[in-house]
């Protein structure tokens, strides 16, 4: 059937909408990739395609270090978006603090990104939970906006050699044992391989 | 998200729903995700070119106005719809749909 416009019923006109949104190469994946990918399931989380890169972020922390992606190099990271006022964040960050102590001396960096909120909320917090990992400051919300993230927690993995690997959006069992055969995987992976980024 | 709620309706029409923003692409993943958009979410970053193009790309802030276009099969632009106060306005799916069925003469 065609309308008024020729338009038929398996065609598809488009109607784009811009400014929704206020505001990515290597080879096939490797036998290690794969692994991991399918470590991912178990925690829900979603993977990025081979080659994705993660934006570059740095900030100064709580205790008034200044940390950035390039001081992580060679390292697995986990950035996880939080804010004190986030119920579902709060029971995450023993989790976190749990993996922090026991996989840093390993490679593991688990990094904590505040939205919007004052340092002293943000030391209050730490010291409530007994918080000993980098809590990175996001007074303007520039991190957030640039990782894409509008509802906390969110959470991103990146391997030692750089790439993107998941991330997850919503709170995960991150002490858990999927959690854990994820880092462990992602460790035992060497910093530098042919097609890194 | 109230493209995301009425999505079907506008599908009912014909209509493939596409959103273009110059944030990175890995952001928009992000955002997509969050809200589990059922419609594909286009990076225009860095170029702007589609912006631009379509003559709603704020120079100053490099920031798209927000906007809708209505692209009829033959890839003739058949509506657009420019939001004043973007960022606080409401717009609601039933304006669109309302000037939508009119030209393409549905209900």
């Amino acid at each position: 059937m065609r309308s008024a416009w020729g338009f038929q019923r398996s065609g598809l006109g488009s109607l784009i909408a811009m400014g929704l949104l206020v505001t990515a190469v290597c080879g096939s994946a490797n036998a290690d990739e794969q692994a991991v990918t399918a470590l991912l399931k178990p925690l829900d989380l979603v993977g990025y395609r081979a080659g994705t890169k993660p934006p570059d972020f740095g900030g100064l922390t709580s205790d008034a270090r200044q940390l950035s992606m390039t001081k992580l190099r060679g390292k697995v990271v986990i950035v996880n978006f939080w804010a004190s006022w986030c119920h579902e964040c709060r029971p995450e960050m023993p989790a976190l603090q749990q993996l922090h102590r026991e996989f840093a001396s390993r490679g593991l960096a688990v990094i904590g990104i505040n939205a919007r909120e004052e340092t002293a909320v943000i030391r209050h917090y730490a010291k409530e939970l007994g918080l000993t990992f980098p809590l990175i400051l996001d007074p303007d919300g520039k991190i957030n906006t640039l990782y894409g993230v509008v509802g906390l927690p969110a959470t991103f993995v990146i391997g030692r050699d750089g790439r993107a690997v998941a991330f997850g959006i919503g709170s995960r069992e991150w002490a858990g044992a999927p959690a854990r055969a994820l880092i462990e995987a992602l460790l035992a992976e060497p910093a530098r391989r042919a097609g890194a980024l | 998200m109230a493209r995301k709620a009425d999505y079907k309706r506008f599908e009912a029409l014909g209509i493939q729903n596409l959103a273009a923003s110059a944030n990175l692409t890995f952001s928009q993943q992000t955002f997509a995700e969050s809200l589990k958009l059922p419609f594909p979410v286009l990076s225009d970053f860095p170029e702007r070119k589609v912006m631009r193009s379509y003559g709603v790309l704020n120079e100053k802030t490099m920031i798209a106005n927000r906007s809708f276009f209505l692209i009829d099969p033959q890839g003739i632009l058949r509506k657009k719809w420019i939001i004043e106060n973007g960022p606080t306005t409401v717009v609601y799916s039933e304006t669109l749909l309302r000037d939508i069925r009119e030209i393409v003469g549905k209900r």
